[in-house]
């Protein structure tokens, strides 16, 4: 033998091996009742010698039951929202400056901003001068009336922040039910697509889902005593005050925080941590709201993040914040917010902060909430998260800042700038979601789906089987052979890429063993074809092989180009069938080209073998 | 040096593929016509599924056996008079599709009228309609009503409401609720609990696909189809020969509007996997195509003096056993789907089926024949446009 034919020998054992050893995950996933894949017992249930336990194969929605949903962001009404809101912010400013003016206010359909006035050139400047980044005065304005509309652009750019609130929104709120893997992705045309396996109640997700968020400020109460009862009922965190060390123990913990205080001074105060937002309110509910007023007070909870033990990884923690129970103001009083360089400061000069602006009345408001309550925290709470809580610094009426704590990275002082800047808008820009598409899956449907999708791929792949045995006898039980390493190599290469079975995604499996045996079918009938004109067997296998080669390619690049046009269109179980489909192919190149070549080679290695093709 | 073979088609056949292209090229412009006029709305339509036509789809198991008839009565009497219901799968599960509110996009009548209604009841400071989301309304009131007063307003109007929600004001000291209509599910999943309460129904899967998402997946799936085929025909003709190209493009939009018949003939819904199909038809049956062409080139090559029509003849011949084995051994790893797959995975192997027959046809009477018209008529240009050396070496 040659010494390449031992080197790919050598590879298809290996490919083989690797393959087996890859699916011991999803075998272990698939013996445990559907119930229990995706809990601790099936973490706990693989051996150790097996690979990483993520690394099995999925099922589908369509075949576990859950929740998959399209949400649509009407980018439109929140453009015509922030034009409403810039026609009131031009008639504030208008009056600032003493330009004469009758009215201000949307039109062309939400889309524009007309102001009336009998001096319309005095406007127009002056508010081009303020806006001029944002907006433009296009012509055909009536008669003492100045039209202005926003760039393009920005335009675009607002409609792009609005969905991408939408989703912080909607991640939030799916994150607080404590779901095994959500999915959340945005797709084109505004739209967010949310799919919750093993979901089973579709009327609250909807209903939750679809509200607008809320958006709170609340004063912390760092000055309250009364959680610190808390350090003789709970167990304490490992950790200092610095913040509890991760991992957090099953259950929740008590840590401290230092606070400094409106009089001067500094506290440490009582907080409480966990690892899932479930476990702090669990402690909330029986140990810490026993001890308060719910007049008076309330307990916000917030997610940070913070190193492990091992030091290199993060990890995410929920913690409490002591609050106010009142509200003091909510987000329908802001009007913009966005990422901008610090200039109080020289020592700050150009680090990242957010700026913010109230409405007319939401500026009064403002400016007696932060004087009253100078050096105090103050908290922003969006769909019940605590999502900053930073001191108040100085007197803010109509336009205010957020200044980060210091000790980040530049970068990450940004990101975290535009995190808060978009959960500040969500609540002054509401971007309305509405269901778009819609699909529940039942959790008695999916096993039943999957007992018959096995069934019918056993009955396929039988009848594959006993057919190239019957008409090519021994070449046909090598094709065997590699169509069922074909099978195997299919699936350990979903669990490894970690993508989905679906139903279709069934079907597409089965296609690719009958296109796999389409090739051994190509191969066979040119070995004969060979045989016939009188070549050796050697010959005629080496000569089949080496003609056939380009055709397998072609077919399996045409259909290709099929599967990869279907997974860039489809969704959800049709993507689940392009993906198998475009898996099997690559599997099926491989099996019928290399493997069934090498075993070939070997049984017809001498020249006077024989062969039943 | 002996070996045992024996061969489902006989090896050495001789059929006149060439001869009988005429027959061929008339039976399937019958065939493609008849579907593309059945498909048209006009005519017949396709019954596009929720995916595509929009609305609401419930797979409902019951623990007996219902009448159809009565879950046909009982949804239409909730107001749903556009409601089909069909038995899904075998006889003896009891399980039905219900599909109800295969709706366009709300016309401005209906919205004239919703809006009307409720401004004839409360004060509405502003509504607007977006026609591109299309089942959403949004009011804007100074003094607001309740929600439960809104939806029962604009359900009076004669539009059924899925859901009334509180919108933040677009300007202070306003209130705004969006109105989203075509609302079904709820109330037929409560109705059939109060009728068929002993047979204990039990909702397994439920598809609610939005107008707007449904007419712009219908336009999506027929673009990537479009965008295979155009993909295909390029490669083919980048690996082998621009020459090719007419035939193929002739032999894929054969095999998939024949594909589509399987879905315009038998009334079967039309949906995502059904683009799916036919997307993998159109990847799959060119495969033939590409063979024979391949083929035919060899030959061209080998043997010099022999006419055009008798190589491809010859071609097709030498090639029979391998087109139709290939074929045979697909259509056979999907007997299992055809004897268990209910529902989608049933049509999905049925319209696979048709594709493959369709494929290995195309490939044999259609493909290679059409070569031949038209290295002729590009034989006839030349003659006619260059000299004759000329027209005698683009052969």
């Amino acid at each position: 033998m040659e010494s390449s034919w031992y080197w790919r020998v050598a590879l298809v054992v290996a490919v083989a091996l690797l393959s087996v050893y890859q699916l011991v995950p999803s075998w272990f996933y698939f013996k445990l009742p559907p119930d229990q894949r995706n809990t601790e017992a099936y973490d706990q249930s693989v051996p150790r010698w097996a690979p990483d336990a993520k690394k099995h194969l999925n099922l589908g929605l369509d075949l576990q039951g859950g929740i998959h949903l399209a949400m649509g962001v009407d980018v439109d009404r929140a453009v015509k929202a922030k034009v409403a809101r810039r026609a009131d912010e031009i008639a504030d400013f208008l009056k600032s400056k003493e330009v004469a003016f009758t009215e201000s206010r949307p039109v062309d359909g939400g889309r524009r901003v007309e102001v009336k006035s009998a001096s319309a050139d005095a406007v127009r400047s002056a508010v081009l001068d303020a806006y001029d980044r944002e907006m433009f005065a296009p012509g055909g304005a009536a008669e003492g009336a100045v039209l202005f509309a926003f760039k393009d652009q920005i335009l675009r750019e607002f409609q792009a922040k609005a969905v991408e609130q939408a989703e912080k929104t909607i991640r939030n709120r799916v994150d607080k039910w404590g779901v095994t893997e959500p999915d959340i992705k945005r797709k084109a045309n505004s739209q967010i697509q949310i799919q919750l396996p093993g979901f089973k109640d579709p009327q609250k997700a909807k209903e939750l889902l679809g509200r607008t968020a809320q958006l709170e400020f609340k004063i912390a109460d760092d000055e309250n005593p009364a959680l610190d009862a808390l350090r003789a009922t709970v167990p304490q965190c490992p950790g200092d005050r610095a913040g509890p060390a991760l991992p957090l123990p099953e259950g929740g913990c008590w840590s401290v925080e230092s606070v400094e205080l409106p009089s001067g001074g500094s506290r440490v105060t009582t907080i409480l941590a966990a690892n899932t937002r479930g476990e702090v309110e669990k402690l909330i509910q029986e140990k810490a709201n026993p001890l308060l007023d719910p007049q008076k007070n309330v307990v916000g909870i917030g997610e940070h993040v913070a190193a492990t033990a091992e030091g290199a990884f993060q990890a995410r923690y929920y913690r409490t914040y002591l609050l106010r129970a009142k509200t003091e103001l909510t987000g329908d009083y802001i009007a913009d917010a966005f990422v901008s360089a610090d200039n109080s400061d020289p020592l700050r000069q150009g680090r990242p902060v957010v700026a913010f602006r109230m409405t007319a009345e939401g500026g009064r408001l403002m400016d007696k909430l932060t004087t009253e309550n100078m050096r105090r925290r103050m908290a922003t709470v969006l769909d019940d998260k605590v999502e900053t809580a930073p001191y108040i610094q100085g007197r803010i009426s109509t336009n205010g800042q957020i200044t980060l704590g210091s000790g980040q990275t530049q970068q990450r002082q940004y990101e975290e700038a535009n995190d808060i800047a978009l959960v500040l808008k969500a609540g002054a820009l509401p971007a309305p979601v509405t269901i778009s598409e819609e699909r529940t899956v039942g959790a008695t449907l999916g096993p039943e789906l999957v007992k018959k999708g096995t069934v019918a791929a056993l009955i396929g792949l039988a009848a594959v089987l006993a057919f190239m045995v019957l008409y090519y006898r021994a070449s046909g039980l090598i094709a065997d052979v590699a169509l069922v390493l074909n099978g195997v190599l299919v699936l350990a290469i979903m669990s490894m890429v970690g993508s989905t079975l679906t139903l279709p995604g069934i079907a597409g499996f089965v296609l690719t063993l009958g296109m796999a045996v389409d090739a051994n079918v190509l191969i066979n009938e040119r070995i004969r074809e060979e045989m016939r004109a009188g070549r050796t067997v050697k010959l005629a296998v080496q000569q089949g092989y080496d003609r056939v080669f380009w055709t397998i390619f072609d077919s399996h690049v045409t259909t290709l180009v099929a599967g990869f046009v279907l997974a860039w269109y489809g969704s959800g179980p049709v993507r689940g069938f392009a993906v198998t489909l475009i898996i099997g192919l690559f599997a099926s190149m491989f099996t019928s080209i290399v493997v069934t070549r090498a075993i070939m080679e070997y049984f017809t290695r001498r020249d006077t073998a024989r062969l039943s093709v | 040096m002996q070996f045992k073979t024996f061969d489902i088609v006989p090896h050495g056949t001789k059929f006149d593929f060439v001869g009988k292209r005429h027959i061929a090229v008339v039976l399937s412009l019958v065939v493609n016509l008849a579907v593309i006029v059945w498909s048209l709305p006009a005519v017949n339509g396709l019954n596009f599924g929720v995916d595509f036509a929009g609305g609401t789809e419930m797979e409902v198991k019951f623990a007996k056996p219902v009448d159809p008839g009565a879950i046909r009565q009982g949804v239409e009497e909730l107001g749903f008079k556009d409601a089909s219901v069909q038995t899904y799968g075998p006889e003896a599960e009891h399980t039905f599709l219900i599909r109800v509110g295969r709706i366009a996009l709300m016309s401005d009548a209906d919205v004239k009228r919703v809006t009307d209604a409720v401004a004839a009841r409360f004060p509405v400071d502003t509504w607007n309609f977006n026609a591109e989301i299309g089942d959403k309304i949004d009011f804007q009131f100074k003094t607001a009503p309740t929600p439960e007063a809104l939806r029962a307003a604009v359900e009076e109007a004669g539009v059924r409401v899925r859901d009334v929600r509180e919108e933040a004001g677009l300007t202070a000291g306003t209130r705004s609720f969006a109105v989203i209509t075509q609302g079904i599910q709820d109330k037929v999943e409560r109705d059939l609990a109060a009728r068929f309460g002993d047979a204990a129904p039990e909702v397994r899967r439920v598809e609610y696909v939005g107008p707007a998402v449904g007419r712009e997946l219908r336009n999506q799936g027929f673009k990537a189809i479009l965008g295979a085929m155009a993909l295909i025909v390029a490669y083919v003709g980048l690996r082998f020969d621009f020459r090719f190209s007419p035939g193929v493009i002739i032999a894929i939009v054969h095999d998939a509007i024949v594909t589509l018949g399987y879905f315009a003939f038998s009334g079967r819904e039309f949906n995502l996997t059904s683009i799916a199909v036919i997307l993998t038809v159109v990847g799959y049956s060119v495969n033939d195509t590409v063979v024979v062409y391949d083929r035919i080139r060899e030959n061209q090559g080998k043997y010099k003096g022999k006419g055009l029509a008798e190589i491809v003849n010859l071609s097709v011949n030498e090639v029979l056993g391998r087109t139709f084995l290939t074929s045979f051994a697909t259509a056979l790893s999907l007997v299992g789907l055809l004897v268990y797959g209910v529902g989608t995975i049933f049509d999905f192997s049925f319209a696979m089926l048709i594709g493959i027959v369709s494929g290995t046809y195309s490939t044999w009477f259609i493909a290679a024949p059409m070569t031949i018209w038209l290295e002729e008529r590009a034989a006839r240009k030349k003659a006619r446009g260059g000299t004759p050396a000329a027209a005698a070496a683009g052969k």
